[in-house]
């Protein structure tokens, strides 16, 4: 028998990692405010959990964060630290509560030790990751996790689409995951609101994948006024 | 400098055990000292819980040096399999503290499979408390065997449950081999001395 090198394999097998809640970058601690919409007594079912979490794919994964991982993608790949850095700058920019900010340069700064600086060749992209993951170590940039993402998905060969695809898909199946420790839903009730969403994630990336840096925005007031008083909460399970 | 540089001893174990009551018997103990100390707290449910910890040590440690981390209801993931928040918390101490030399890391209580990952904890307590029943350390929980230091607390409580402490300690020498326990009363402080002595030697002086 004979084996025939698999070139996809290695960015098949990345782009499962990064969405694996195995990864330890701490996604399990963040809620994006879903704790507080619970708190407060706004989501009863599944249907509610559906709509919101389209809402946040559509207002705010999408929006702001697949512009910028793919932006971070394409600037890593064309060795651009700084259209990498003003993605970064951006981004926190249009980032508003403090904890959404928080959770994300977070887990950002322990994917960036975990995963940036390892794969440096030939190329000079190298220099690139080093000199980024130096920024984010000291603080010279915010070090958001899209960001990192986008870098280490390039540097990994998943294309700008399957990058932005298994990072909506892991901020998801992230936020299904706290629904369930928060609130009361079954295992088969959550697959099939994971499931409705799948069009939602593919529908997002379609429209988003190739958005200029400069079209990053969020509008998705009440997330964010429900990340805020998140802050103040009285009961609190999550970072955010 | 971070969280690689500065001593971590992590305190795990059921919920109401005693952890909270040992970090606080034993943080004015090692400030006495000359040690500078960081409290982390997981899983602490308000921000009022975190002000209660850091009023307890108002006078010990500077505010900036008692953090609570919340561990999304997965408090074994917090110290464990994934311990990125707590890490995190403890470059902060450090980023602003450079001259720290230890943190304790309370875990949220938990059930007796809970051990801390090494990269989080050189030295790992594990309290118990006989009134959870004396049959607790033959139960053999990971928790039991693996910790550096076994720490049978509440031991005032143990005519009050039925719990013999000698049943207790035959079982514990048992299942611990060759590794340490030390009986505590958290309430008058007796077997304190002896847990500072273990996490002095194997820690601070290693
Ligand atoms: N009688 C007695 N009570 C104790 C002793 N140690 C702690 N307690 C009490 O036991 C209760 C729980 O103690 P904590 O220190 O909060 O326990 P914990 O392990 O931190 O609990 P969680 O953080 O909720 O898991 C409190 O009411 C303490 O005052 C002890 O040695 N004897
Ligand atoms: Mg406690």
């Amino acid at each position: 028998m004979t084996t025939t090198p698999d070139p996809d394999a290695g960015a098949f097998l990345t782009a499962l990692r990064l969405s694996d809640s195995f990864l330890p970058v701490g996604g399990y601690t963040a809620s994006y405010g879903l704790e507080q919409y619970v708190n407060e007594g706004r989501i009863e079912d599944g249907d509610d959990l559906r709509e919101l979490l389209a809402a946040y794919l559509r207002r705010i994964v999408g929006p702001c964060e697949t512009v910028a991982l793919a932006n971070a993608h394409a600037a890593s790949g064309a060795g651009d630290l700084e259209a990498l850095l003003a993605v970064d700058e951006r981004l926190h920019a249009v980032t508003m509560p403090r904890e959404f900010r928080e959770s994300s340069t977070k887990a950002g700064a322990k994917l960036c030790e975990l995963l940036v600086g390892d794969t440096t060749d030939g190329d000079g992209n190298g220099d690139l990751e080093n000199a980024f993951a130096d920024a984010v170590a000291t603080d010279a940039t915010p070090g958001h996790y899209p960001v990192v993402y986008g870098v280490v998905a390039q540097r990994r060969g998943l294309s700008r689409r399957q990058a932005c695809l298994s990072h909506a898909y892991s901020f998801v199946t992230g936020l299904l995951g706290a629904a369930q420790r928060l609130g009361r839903f079954g295992h088969t009730e959550i697959q099939a609101v994971l499931e409705a969403l799948e069009p939602v994630i593919a529908e997002v990336c379609t429209r988003h994948v190739d958005d200029e840096p400069t079209a990053m925005a969020s509008f998705a007031p009440l997330a964010e006024i429900m990340g805020m008083r998140h802050e103040r909460a009285g009961r609190r399970l999550f970072m955010s | 400098m971070g969280y690689r540089d500065v001593a971590k001893v992590g305190l795990g174990g059921p919920v109401g055990s005693g952890k909270t009551a040992l970090v606080e018997r034993l943080v004015p103990e090692l400030v006495a000292r000359d040690y500078e100390v960081g409290v982390i707290a997981n899983d602490i449910m308000t921000q009022e819980d975190a002000d209660v910890f850091r009023e307890s040590f108002a006078d010990l440690l500077a505010p900036d040096l008692v953090a609570g981390v919340e561990t999304g209801a997965c408090p074994h993931t917090g110290i464990r399999e994934d311990p990125s928040m707590n890490l995190a918390k403890i470059d902060e101490f450090t980023e602003r503290h450079p001259d720290l030399d230890v943190v304790l890391v309370e875990s949220g209580g938990d059930n007796l499979a809970a051990t801390f990952n090494p990269e989080l904890a050189d030295y790992f307590l594990f309290v118990i408390s006989v009134a959870e029943g004396e049959d607790i350390p033959r139960k053999r929980g990971p928790g039991v065997t693996q910790a550096d230091l076994l720490v049978v607390n509440k031991t005032d409580l143990a005519p009050h449950v039925d719990a013999d402490l000698e049943v207790i300690e035959d079982d514990a020498a048992a299942v611990r081999g060759d590794d340490p326990f030390v009986f505590t009363n958290c309430k008058d402080g007796a077997g304190v001395d002896a847990v500072l002595e273990h996490v002095e030697r194997e820690v601070l002086f290693a």
